[in-house]
């Protein structure tokens, strides 16, 4: 009766790998995708098109440009809020965000990566130990229809392209949004008299910092619509393959005109992030359920013979 | 403890050191490479186990009399049937998860600390540590620096939010503590554009310094750095 307990423990084990393996958390990400939605149909080319409403939207932070010259320290536009839909043909971008003002030169740019190789977010500048590749820039002006297809690769040569295959459209409201950004202040240490603590060595004061994260009522919000095809005959296009992860960035700009006469931010002087990810969600593809079940049936086909065979190679 | 006992408790261990105990001083494992140090082990032990003709029965026998089922009976009947139906079914799933796309990006296995090039290794920093030449540098670091790395050196400046990777935060002893000011230098002279591939030069927002800023003003920046964050650089090596 050698087998019994051995055979107990042994289902004992597996029973414990098996939990094991199913119960292994999954890595956790600090990344963050827009989800573009597989849809049937036609993509909407329009801001407003109710079909937006049910498509989950991801948010993310923007910095002021503070990467390369000329610099900007404060943007209008903290965050931006990013859906997509595509229905194996098109692809459509929606990007939402908070501008108080509605200008001419308000504007809004997706960058992504063209070809195999990495490009840096800042225009597919130059890398000194890695060769890289173009970046491919749409780019929505609110004063002129339609988007400009671009590629730039490194600061000044951002050029638009002969064929344009991007369509744009923006629809500016002034309704009321929120916006949630951290702010973040100093705060002089005092000691229990009121008095500036120093430090001891420098003698510089010493201060705190407190960050929050505001949540702000905007009243004017601008939805920008980006759509093209997912893949293009022009090799300076980046080309999108549902199921994979290219990389996106985004760029806005708030054209409002200051009293100087300035643009408040125009140019390199505009609010940025640096690479995140899209995914285009792939069609279903039942056969995966097909070979799933196929490799259960070998597996218990396998099985089967393994019996057999112990069972008649037993003495009776 | 039959041979069968000792092969299944190695291979559970193995499992719980690669996939547990392996990734608290490494990076997670991927799961193909935890597959294959589970078949390295499987393999070792069929190999040990089929040395002789005793050590086979002994390895496969519990085995296959488990399998046919003779002489069986209650619990051990059960775990019988348990495992003849659950593994095909592990083996459809795995083949199932193996083939549907993944929702998750790629794992962000980034060199924090990638080597230095040859040139920028055991510099030591011409400026003198003197008290007016560390005000110049937290003078120069709150003008050019602070925007991302933050006031207090703690990478949370208000135009941190928007970059992926995020600014360095050199009061974490991960960072600044664990390198020399001859390392440093490279840094912010060649900023995340000078990183080698495994540092991921393309997500970097660290600005190339060098276009900007003389030497001179990266040393004293780099004492302002050590002073303002508490943290002393790395000299032994
Ligand atoms: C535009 C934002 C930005 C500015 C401005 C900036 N940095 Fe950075 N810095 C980063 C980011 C992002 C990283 C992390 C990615 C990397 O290592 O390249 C970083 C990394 C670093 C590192 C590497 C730390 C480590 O542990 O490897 C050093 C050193 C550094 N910065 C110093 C400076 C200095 C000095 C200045 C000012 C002269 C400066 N930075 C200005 C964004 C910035």
């Amino acid at each position: 009766m050698r087998g019994a307990p051995s055979g107990r423990a042994l289902a004992a084990l597996l029973a414990a790998t098996v939990g094991l393996l199913w119960g292994a958390p999954v890595l956790s990400q600090e990344t963050v995708v827009v989800r573009v939605k597989l849809i049937q149909g036609e993509v909407p080319t329009d801001p407003t098109a109710p079909i937006w409403n049910t498509i989950p939207a991801t948010e993310f932070p923007m910095s002021p440009q503070v990467h390369w010259p000329k610099r900007i320290l404060q943007v209008t536009v903290k965050s931006i809020r990013v859906r997509g839909v595509h229905n194996t043909k098109h692809i459509a971008f929606l990007l939402e965000y908070a501008d108080p003002t509605r200008d001419p030169a308000d504007a809004a740019a997706l960058e992504f990566m063209v070809g195999d190789k990495k490009a840096h977010f800042a225009h597919g500048q130059p890398m000194a130990q890695v060769e890289g590749g173009p970046v491919n820039i749409w780019y929505w002006r609110s004063d002129t229809p339609g988007a400009a297809d671009m590629n730039a690769q490194g600061f000044g040569t951002l050029k638009k392209q002969a064929q344009q295959d991007v369509q744009a459209k923006g629809v500016w409201k002034d309704e009321k949004t929120k916006v949630r950004f951290k702010e973040r202040k100093l705060i002089p240490r005092k000691d229990a008299q009121g008095q500036a603590v120093k430090d001891p060595k420098t003698g510089d004061p010493l201060f705190d910092e407190e960050t929050k994260v505001v949540e702000q009522e905007v009243t004017g919000v601008w939805r920008v619509v980006f759509v093209r095809a997912l893949t293009t005959s022009d090799p300076n296009d980046a080309q999108f393959q549902p199921g994979t992860f290219p990389n996106i960035a985004f760029a806005v700009w708030d054209g409002k005109k200051l009293e100087s006469g300035d643009l408040k931010e125009s140019g390199s002087q505009k609010a940025v992030t640096s690479w995140w990810y899209f995914n285009a969600e792939p069609p279903t593809n039942y056969a995966i359920y097909l070979y799933g079940l196929i490799a259960v049936v070998v597996a218990a086909g396998v099985e089967y013979v393994i019996i057999r065979k112990v069972k008649k190679g037993q003495p009776a | 403890m039959t041979l069968a006992m000792k092969g299944a408790v190695l291979l559970v261990a193995v499992f719980l050191i690669v996939k547990f105990g392996l990734p608290l001083i490494t990076a997670p494992l991927p799961m193909s490479l935890i597959w294959l140090y589970l078949f390295l082990t499987t393999v070792g032990i069929v190999v040990y186990g089929t040395l002789s003709a005793e050590s086979t029965e002994a390895l496969l026998g519990p085995i296959f009399r488990f399998l046919g089922g003779e002489g069986l009976n209650g619990s051990a009947k059960l775990a019988r049937l348990a495992v003849l139906v659950l593994v095909p079914l592990l083996v459809g799933w795995q083949t199932y998860s193996e083939l549907v796309p993944s929702s998750q990006p790629p794992a962000e296995n980034r060199t924090i600390h990638p080597a230095p090039p040859g040139e920028f290794v055991g510099l030591a920093n011409p400026v003198p540590n003197t008290p007016e030449n560390v005000m110049m540098g937290k003078g120069l670091f709150s003008a050019f620096c602070s925007p991302c790395h933050g006031a207090k050196f703690n990478g949370n400046g208000p135009a941190s939010d928007g970059f992926n990777p995020p600014p360095a935060n050199f009061v974490d002893p991960g960072t600044i503590a664990q390198l020399q000011e001859s390392y440093l230098f490279w840094r912010i002279k060649k900023g995340g554009v000078g990183l080698n591939v495994e540092g991921h030069p393309w997500k970097s927002a660290m600005p190339r310094w060098e276009v900007e800023l003389p030497d001179e003003w990266i040393w004293k920046i780099i004492m302002a750095e050590y002073a303002g964050s508490g943290q002393k650089p790395r000299t032994w090596e």
